[in-house]
């Protein structure tokens, strides 16, 4: 009889021949030498092979080391999360407590109002190149960094004798929100029908689906979640396709391209969309503040509806008032409306109220005429006070640093030197300031460069102006009335041109990059007598 | 296992419960890991996490992502073990569990591609023998590391289905059902990969 191949034989030896040829097999091991002893070599490479790969990879963690790591990675994260509301918190007192200027109040974030006209009015700040957006963004941003820093500065040694870090880690201490939090991570991140989440649940995924019940809240990041169970508090959902068709006992809170619920909410959907639809199945509790391109309510809402909308349709049923601003507006047979109707649009035939609608209250529908600021007087008077402060700003300057002033005015005319300069000066300075910051030697350091960063941004435009005024006037002395009235004509001109929509924000972009830098070869100039002479 | 538990009790345990665990048989923890008791799934995780490592280790290409897949290991194990019934060996059940694991990860590595490549033109089982011989003579510690270091260079088709026969135990049908390939394909990756492996080892010490 033919001898078998070694692949068959290795077959075998795996246990993994057919009984018929297996037995055939054997029979012929019985009288051949030759393939028993391949048989018996192939036995023995199996067990070499297995023993090789029991014993583990060299790098392979032992059991308590690897349980340690991943302890240390949940503490890590639980420190982050902690630092993280602590910060927030104090943040928002801190907001909270600041007389707020009211071009910042668009900027604050507390409070759902803060929220949605950050979201809603970001971009009409940033095409109307809102004066003082900016230099508000920049004190903002600086006072987070400072935040930032100061927390890296708790992680210091001496915090104990800085009395205003005492009152800072009192805050945090305080400020520390009691309720666990369970993370999850994975490309496809599920809660089982039969599963109970007690903490809040924070999960991350390609697709996030909750089936079962979650006793905290459930913030989402991901491509899909769908929530089919039950969310007992707040569902915050970052995820780009969001599917309520289960229960959301507290309010939703939606950043994301598309949000459907055709289950129950207990509270409201607060939130910015590209499209919003409540199925006729789905039913809200309370309200409904959001922006998005298409709202589609089919379901019942109980109180009211605050929508800014490209286009919405409503053929459900809203509790108290509906009020809408943006494109188009559609009321059909089935929609009700217990309160008030207002719609805000741009043209009157963009609302259609089908004859059927039922409306409780009275119908308010605007015709929203691009009405603009400069139709109003408060704006002109904001205008003047502005400009009045800037020119005495500078006139104060030029009186107190003559010198240093001319020479800021002189350098913008460095031109692209100082925009480079000037952008670097924008963008790097928070950076610096925030490593300065992480020693606690530095922080009053870095307390003062901040200072004069925020000086110099609100600065950078006069000496800007000054010099525009200067370049177009061109006068023949260099007295301070010349200065002065050329930094008038230069702001004015400024202002003007930070109006024209998109351009104008991009132009105060560069008027402060071209100060910042400017004033930047001063300093470097000042600090440096004898390359400046 | 005997001697694995009296190890473990060496050290004085942290808490009550944790040395109660260490003390159970394996069916009462798994029992207990069902009621989605914390302790006997880190008890699980304790007697287990250094094999399921060893597995994504040999399965994947470097440590981070062996330790991406344990962890993924034991927080699906939470859910999982629920379906387990009792009809393969635990450990056996874990494995197939964590095979499955590897494989999503190398799939996600290399969307749009399969893994595991069919084995070409020769599906065929029988084939002539290979010039070397079966793997045997090497045996110091050593000479073990160099197996694994081949192992780990062998091609991932080679190398994944060999791990889950001789690491993982799987049987071939098995391996064919996590792999969604045929079972003489399975055959012939685990022959080929072995042929390949002596080929490597032979080569490397010439």
């Amino acid at each position: 009889m033919e001898c078998y191949s070694e692949q068959t034989c290795a077959i075998f030896v795996d246990g993994e021949l057919g009984v018929d040829e297996a037995g055939r097999l054997r029979a012929h091991l019985t009288t051949c030498q030759r393939c028993r002893e391949l048989v018996d070599a192939l036995r023995a490479e199996n067990r070499f092979l297995g023993e090789c790969l029991h014993e583990l990879p060299e790098e392979a963690p032992s059991p308590a080391t690897f349980s340690r790591s991943r302890w240390s990675w949940l503490w890590g994260d639980l420190a982050a999360m902690a630092a993280l509301l602590g910060l927030g918190s104090i943040f928002f007192v801190w907001i909270n407590d600041l007389k707020i200027p009211e071009a910042l109040q668009w900027l604050n974030p507390s409070g759902v109002d803060g929220i949605t006209n950050l979201i809603f009015n970001f971009s009409y700040y940033f095409a109307n190149g809102g004066t003082a957006m900016l230099a508000d963004y920049a004190a903002v941003v600086g006072g987070l960094f400072l935040l930032v820093g100061g927390a890296a500065v708790l992680l210091g040694r001496r915090w104990r004798q800085q009395p205003g870090l005492r009152l800072v880690i009192v805050l945090l201490a305080m400020s520390l929100p009691s309720f666990g939090l369970e993370r999850r991570h994975a490309d496809f991140v599920t809660v089982a029908a039969n599963e109970i989440v007690d903490d809040t649940l924070l999960a991350a995924g390609n697709t996030v689906r909750m089936e079962g019940v979650v006793n905290g809240d459930l913030l989402a990041f991901g491509r899909t979640l769908e929530v089919r169970g039950t969310v007992k508090g707040d569902l915050v959902s970052f995820a780009k396709r969001t599917v309520v068709s289960g229960t959301v006992e507290g309010s939703i809170y939606n950043l994301s391209e598309s949000l459907d619920l055709d289950g129950q909410l207990g509270h409201s959907i607060y939130g910015w969309m590209q499209s919003l639809r409540v199925d006729t199945r789905g039913h809200v509790g309370d309200g409904i503040l959001v922006g998005a391109g298409d709202i589609s309510l089919e379901g019942d809402v109980k109180r009211s509806a605050t929508i800014f909308a490209g286009n919405a349709d409503v053929s459900g049923s809203i509790g108290r008032e509906l009020t809408m601003a943006g494109g188009g507006l559609t009321l059909t047979n089935t929609a009700r409306v217990g309160g008030n109707l207002s719609a805000r649009v741009h043209q009157l035939k963009d609302v259609h109220i089908a004859d059927g609608a039922t409306i409780g209250g009275k119908r308010d529908i605007q015709v929203r005429v691009r009405e603009s600021q400069f139709t109003r007087p408060r704006f002109y008077f904001h205008q003047a006070i502005w400009l009045a402060a800037a020119i005495l700003v500078g006139w104060l300057g030029l009186v107190l640093f003559p010198g240093f002033f001319e020479a800021c005015t002189q350098a913008v005319g460095l031109g692209w030197r100082s925009l480079g300069l000037g952008f670097g000066v924008l963008v790097g300075a928070p950076v610096a300031m925030i490593v300065v910051a992480i020693t606690l030697v530095g922080l009053p350091l870095s307390l003062m460069v901040f200072a004069v960063y925020m000086v110099a941004i609100y600065l950078a435009k006069i000496w800007v102006g000054a010099f525009l005024g200067r370049m177009l006037l061109k006068p023949v002395g260099a007295t301070k009335g010349d200065w002065v009235l050329g930094l008038l004509v230069g702001l004015v001109i400024l202002t003007v041109i930070g109006f024209i929509p998109y351009l104008g924000g991009l132009i105060h972009l560069a008027v402060m990059c071209l100060g910042l830098g400017a004033f930047a070869w001063q300093l470097y100039g000042a600090s440096r007598p004898a390359s400046t002479t | 296992m005997d001697a694995e538990r009296n190890k473990a009790k060496g050290p004085p345990p942290r808490e009550g419960t944790a040395k109660q665990m260490e003390g159970l048989d394996l069916e009462s923890v798994i029992a207990r890991a069902r009621g989605r008791d914390a302790e006997a799934l880190a008890e699980i995780y304790r007697r287990y996490a250094r094999r399921v490592f060893g597995l994504c280790r040999y399965m994947l290409d470097s440590s981070e992502s062996a330790e991406d897949a344990t962890g993924e290991v034991f927080l699906k194990l939470q859910r999982l073990i629920e379906s387990y019934d009792g009809a393969i060996p635990f450990p056996r059940w874990l494995l197939r569990v964590a095979g499955n694991q590897c494989i999503d990860a190398l799939r996600r590595r290399q969307r749009g591609r399969r893994v595991i490549m069919e084995v070409g033109e020769t599906t065929v089982i029988d084939g002539p023998s290979s010039e070397q011989s079966p793997l045997g003579a090497v045996i110091t510690t050593e000479e073990r590391q160099q197996v694994r270091d081949a192992i780990a260079r062998l091609p991932e088709n080679y190398r994944v289905p060999l791990v889950l026969r001789y690491y993982s135990e799987l049987s071939y049908d098995e391996i064919a059902q996590q792999l969604d390939l045929q079972r003489n394909h399975v055959a012939a990756l685990i022959f080929r990969a072995k042929q390949e492996l002596r080929r490597k080892l032979n080569h490397g010490s010439k």
